[in-house]
């Protein structure tokens, strides 16, 4: 990548954005679905966090996000703050057959909205809901064995999932999609039920944080000012990159309604 | 849900006798391993001259270590040469006849190797070490650990080199594998040498490129001569063998002796696997956490594809979660742990990683991390120093330099560079110790200087790092015309400069910056947790954010004097069905913490003790102990746990702190009604009455002592009063002993006629309706000191001087001069301290109608009163009331004795309190401080001149043996010189 040293000469958007939660929810592979559309049986452990980039178009817009997928286990978690400091979107993650990783994705949030940026659009997304359908209504069969094993090794737990092949899915979910959905709103964050594996709600994550981000409306005000010309969209694309920085060091109440 | 550690405060600099142990690679905790733990074997050091029997090698003066059971050597520069080699394998020790003056040993090993070490200290020096040497060498030998070197030896690979060398290397195909001797030998001998999993499943790299059978042949000659594995001396050559990259084969078998943990692996026979047998099939979080990283460990190599690798790597990372539970696991481990594995043994491995997480990575993988962080900030600072204009762009364009390099510590370059880089760098690593890691960190950020100053932002630097460490095998100098150059690669290039350009970073560099930043680490982490603990309380109830901190901090002090018991993991079950809020652990105090907290918050739980002596004017606080505390914690222990959490602790608070009058009347009232059936028996009433005394116990005057009185009276007048069938006529004597009407056990007291008790006397409504809650008192609490770092020897003149228990002997030796001249007083800091006069409220006239009063005046209600009590009293075999009551009756008669000395200190105390307040530093604090900052400046000054000197001579390889041309002629001789007859 030639532009890789130089974010700010490039004519997209950088949105930085921090992945956070549990360890083993699959955080790397919702950012390895979404980077590369693959899902990876034994990807390399996050040590600190690891690094990628991806671009989104979203309307007539580039965005290029800047993601930092931190490791997971708990001693990390002094760590984090390095990551995500002037982050401009995070997605918390959890997974639907553990309820105890929604308690830390709440208080993931908690510091979120206490520590880091303030204008930071944060996502809640319920990972793995692949393991909670029924295997009629899901479009990727998540029973066969062959990709169980895959899901074991990259994100469940073992010993968790095996019990998976017999029972009836539905059990195996801990966390109500209604109760995540109710905290979600009520803590005003964006909220998706995602499967890394089939590629369930990925793109829709990051579609809506590129959505909600504050240029957003920025970009929207000098639309309309500048009505609908070609002249007035390239130009507001220009400001957009001007528009951010500014818009990271200066509270925004725009989005955070 | 948080749990608090004070470890970090534990931290104590390393002994100047540790710091040699470190430096010998020994192991530093004898503890549980070691067999006599108690009994320490005293140790020696000598300057000595060292020279190898065959005469290869120059001789070098130094120093000679016995520290049974290990006999160690450096030179005098601590780099060229050194060695550290057990007792136990020596075999013969001889006296050398030489010239007169000249005092000389010959020690030979199992093998045969003959070492020469001249003593050149003097005469009764040298005599002292020699019977020093034999009486070590004895115990060796009385314990049998002579036997065991010959059986231990078999399981080193470098023994198989050295016996059948031409076999081995000159049958050993280019990629090392075994393959080749078992086919051309159809009787392949008895191997029983350790090995990692490259032997079966091949070793990382190109064989031929390593130029694996050249090194193999380099290492066989050396170690033929200069001893190996637990015989090994390290002399130049071996450093820069280590330096162009370990045979593969050798590899494991280096590492371990290089790091040491051979000898761990040398003295704990057996250890590893019984571990793992004592605790099969044994679970914790630990276990978990590494079942989930197995398959993420180093998967691309053949051997993590296997059940062989994968079990071996399950057992070593869970056999050290057993040993060191307190640590357990921390991702990076595994990388580590799987990185090692490819070359040595399950048990060297388990040794290894030992090795690296006490000692070669102090505290990086603990549970807060505090030793990546702290060597984080290290790194950073010293790239402030040596390249200044990158640290300024860093700062510039807000970039952290944690990003890249975290990882590069944590997992030693393993994750970041292709893996036969990596272990280049591990082999140095072990060679020549932690400092490796920072020269490397440093090389790589000055070789890619100009493109880092292009870097805007944190993606963009690591971005860079990776294209660079993709392409370390690419030519350093790919246009250059001379092919020499051109040959060089960019690996190359990056161990040269890391060990030539930044030579300047030593081992005392390393420490002493540690030094210098721990206590900011420590500060930091401890404030983040502290954050932490705040944020994710449940409810703050109706304190703010900055009130629950001081609630921590008074809580973390009292951790830090009464640590709690450890943090217990609940036992995971069977199935996730737990609740999610019990998941994780989460510390909880006991009944012994709790006093100490109270101490902190409560006015009434401390004793403080004004002391005036003529000479200076204290305060001394001790820790209250009381039932009514005691109540206090199993009052706000909700949960019946026994123990209290922090949220227990602000939930407690929130309960009393922000009481009204009537709130706080049923707060004290609930916290006496055991069985909370709305009612208080007759032993609570006397208990709270109890409670009363206590919270009132340094109160001037007696105004206190008469409303608890009071207090007592009535509450047994209106309960009796209030009771459906009231006793008749108890004014006489004889009523006395008759059994009280209702059984001392019985609910006697409701809330309602509580209250009124209380509201019937002025000095306890005020005390319900703001003194009770006025007596907790939230205030910043002074910045605790770390631990006393030693900083040279005048910090160690000071801290020793500056001791907790000097500062106590010095106060009683004040006192007891106070005491001969007349001048010693101590007077009770009141808890409350409305009265600070002898004024003595009245108390109001009685709520009850004249017709149900028993008594008509007060006296005679005073006298039934006490009537009533005492039979009860007794009953409940208490003395403290027995014994007040009077004294409250007497006082009231008498002008009170003590009470005026406490009144004319009054001001005496006003000042103490400011003086408490401000916590005045002692003179000797601040001396210490600056005899610290002074230490490490010339600590400094004498490193630069050490830099430069060793930036001279580090890379001219000429290794300066400290002897003068006469000096080693006497050495040479001694190589022919023949034993004393």
């Amino acid at each position: 990548m030639a532009d890789a040293a130089s974010g700010s000469t490039d004519k997209s958007v950088q949105v930085k954005l921090v992945l956070l939660g549990e360890a083993a929810v699959g955080k790397s592979s919702v950012v390895l679905r979404f980077v590369s559309n693959e899902f990876q049986p034994n990807k390399e452990p996050t040590i600190g966090a690891a690094f990628l980039t991806q671009k989104c178009r979203l309307e007539d817009r580039v965005l290029r996000y800047e993601i930092w997928d931190t490791a997971g286990q708990e001693r990390f978690h002094s760590l984090a703050p390095m990551y995500y400091r002037n982050a401009q979107a995070a997605v918390v993650v959890y997974d639907v057959t553990k309820a105890s990783s929604l308690e830390k994705a709440k208080s993931w949030v908690k510091e979120l909205q206490r520590q880091a940026n303030p204008n930071i659009v944060i996502a809640l997304a319920g990972n793995k809901v692949d393991l909670v359908q029924s295997s009629g209504a899901s479009s990727a069969g998540p029973a066969s064995p062959e990709s169980e094993d895959e899901a074991d090794d990259a994100t469940a737990t073992p010993g968790e999932t095996p019990g998976s092949s017999g029972t009836e899915p539905d059990s195996l979910r801990q966390v109500p999609k209604e109760e995540a959905q109710a905290y979600a709103t009520e803590a005003g964050l964006l909220f998706f039920e995602t499967s890394a594996k089939t590629g369930e709600g990925i793109v829709d994550i990051f579609t809506e944080i590129a959505k909600k981000i504050p240029l957003e409306h920025i970009l929207a005000a000098s639309r309309g000012a500048s009505g609908r010309s070609g002249v007035g969209r390239a130009s507001g694309t220009q400001q957009e990159a001007v528009n951010l920085q500014e818009d990271a060091n200066k509270p925004k109440d725009a989005c955070n309604c | 849900m948080s749990t608090i550690s004070t470890a970090l405060r534990n931290f104590k600099e390393p002994t100047k006798e540790q710091l040699t142990q470190i430096f010998f690679s020994l192991p530093t905790v004898p503890s549980d391993l070691s067999e006599n733990a108690s009994e320490q074997p005293e140790k020696m050091e000598i300057n000595a001259v060292l020279s190898l029997g065959d005469g290869e090698e120059d001789s070098y003066a130094g120093k000679l270590h016995i520290m049974p059971p290990y006999l160690a050597f450096t030179s005098l520069d601590r780099k060229s040469v050194r060695f550290t080699i057990p007792l136990s394998t020596i075999r013969r020790v001889e006296r050398l006849n030489a010239r007169a003056g000249i005092y000389a040993l010959s020690l030979l090993t199992w093998h045969g190797m003959k070492i020469i070490v001249q003593l050149t200290s003097l005469r009764p020096t040298a005599d002292l070490f020699c019977s020093m040497l034999r009486d070590s060498l004895k115990v060796e030998l009385q314990k049998g650990h002579m036997k065991l070197v010959k059986s231990f030896v078999k399981t080193c690979y470098s023994e198989e080199l050295v016996s059948s060398s031409s076999n081995v290397a000159d049958n050993e195909r280019e990629d090392g594998s075994l393959i080749s001797e078992e086919k051309e030998n159809p009787v392949p001998r008895e191997s029983t040498y350790h090995g990692g999993l490259g032997l079966k499943f091949k070793f990382p790299g190109d064989p031929k490129k390593l130029r694996e059978s050249s090194k193999i042949k380099l290492w066989t000659t050396y170690l033929r001569t200069h001893g190996r594995n637990l015989t090994l001396m390290r002399y130049p050559q071996c450093t820069r063998l280590v330096q162009v990259g370990l045979p593969n084969r050798l590899r494991g078998e280096m590492w371990e002796t290089l790091s040491g943990s051979i000898y761990l692996r040398f003295s704990n026979p057996g250890y590893y696997e019984r571990l793992l047998k004592e605790h099969d099939g044994k679970t914790s979080i630990s276990t978990e956490d590494i079942e989930k990283d197995l398959h993420r460990s180093l998967p691309e190599y053949a051997g993590y594809q296997s059940e062989d690798g994968i079990g071996a790597l399950r057992r070593v990372l869970q056999a050290y979660s057993f040993k060191n539970p307190e640590l357990g696991y921390c991702q990076a481990m595994n990388i580590l742990a799987a990185a090692i594995l490819i070359y040595m043994s399950e048990e060297q491995a388990f040794w290894l990683l030992e090795v690296l997480c006490d000692r070669l990575l102090p505290g990086y993988y603990a549970p807060s991390m505090h030793g990546t962080l702290l060597d984080q900030r290290v790194f950073e600072s010293l790239v402030q120093r040596c390249l200044p204009i990158i640290h300024d762009h860093f700062q510039a364009v807000d970039v952290q330099l944690s990003v890249a390099s975290l990882p590069w510590f944590l997992s030693l370059f393993i994750n970041s560079m292709p893996m036969v880089f990596a272990f280049r760098i591990v082999d140095c690593f072990f060679c020549m110790g932690p400092k490796v890691l920072f020269q490397v960190g440093l090389a790589i950020l000055k070789i890619n200087g100009e493109a880092l100053l292009q870097i805007q932002d944190d993606g963009g630097f690591l971005n860079l790092m990776r294209d660079y460490f993709a392409n370390l095998g690419e030519s350093a100098h790919p246009q250059s015309a001379d092919p020499r150059a051109r040959a060089i690669t960019r690996f190359q290039e990056l161990l040269l400069v890391s060990f030539r350009e930044f030579s300047v970073i030593t081992d005392e560099t390393i420490l002493s910056e540690r030094k210098r930043f721990r206590s900011e680490i420590i500060h930091s982490i401890e404030s983040f947790s502290k954050r932490a603990a705040v944020r994710n309380l449940k409810t703050l109830g109706r304190f703010t954010k900055e009130q629950a901190g001081l609630i921590y901090d008074a809580l973390y002090k009292a951790m830090c004097i009464v640590p709690p018991p450890p943090t217990v993991a609940p036992p995971p079950t069977l199935l996730t069905t737990r609740d999610s809020g019990e998941e994780k652990p989460e510390t909880r105090i006991g009944l012994r913490t709790f006093q100490y907290f109270l101490s902190e918050v409560a006015t009434w739980a401390r004793d403080e003790k004004i002391v005036m002596n003529g000479f200076q004017q204290r305060v001394d606080r001790e820790v209250a102990e009381h039932e009514f505390i005691d109540r206090l914690f199993f009052f706000w222990d909700i949960a019946c746990r026994g123990a209290l959490s922090f949220q227990d602790l602000v939930s407690g608070l929130d309960g009393v702190m922000f009481n009204d009058l009537m709130e706080n009347i049923e707060w004290f009232f609930n916290l006496h009604d055991k069985n909370k059936d709305g009612y208080l028996t007759k032993d609570e009433v006397l208990t709270l009455s109890e409670s009363f005394l206590f919270i009132f116990r340094y109160e001037v005057g007696d105004a206190y002592l008469g409303a608890v009185s009071r207090f007592m009276t009535n509450a047994f007048e209106y309960g009796d009063a209030l009771l459906p069938q009231p006793e008749s006529k108890p004014g006489e004597e004889r009523e006395l002993l008759s059994p009280p009407p209702v059984a001392s056990n019985q609910p006697y007291l409701n809330l309602a006629t509580f209250r009124m008790v209380v509201l019937a006397d002025e000095i306890l409504e005020s005390f319900f309706e703001t003194d009770l809650s006025a007596s907790f008192k939230l205030q910043p609490l002074p910045e605790m000191e770390l631990p006393i770092s030693s900083g040279g020897l005048l910090g160690d003149i000071w801290s020793t001087i500056a001791t907790d228990s000097n500062k106590k002997m010095f106060n009683m030796f004040t006192d007891e001069i106070g005491k001969t001249i007349g001048k010693h007083q101590v007077v009770h800091k009141p808890s409350i301290g409305r009265y600070t006069k002898l004024e003595e409220p009245k108390a109001r006239e009685s709520l009850l109608t004249p017709a149900m009063r028993k008594s008509p005046s007060r006296t005679s209600l005073v006298s039934v009163s006490e009537s009533t009590v005492a039979p009860t009293v007794s009953a409940a075999s208490t003395s403290t009331l027995n014994v007040t009551i009077p004294t409250a009756e007497s006082n009231k008669a008498l002008p009170v004795v003590p009470d005026s000395a406490a009144l004319s200190a009054l001001p005496m105390i006003q000042a103490a309190n400011a003086a408490l307040m401000e916590r005045t530093p002692f003179a000797i604090d601040d001396a210490k401080d600056d005899a610290d900052d002074d230490d490490f400046f010339a600590d400094d000054d004498d490193n630069d001149d050490d830099q430069v000197m060793d930036e001279v001579d580090a890379f001219l390889e000429a290794h300066d043996s400290g002897l003068t041309d006469a000096d080693k002629k006497v050495a040479n001789d001694l190589l022919h010189a023949e034993p004393v007859k």
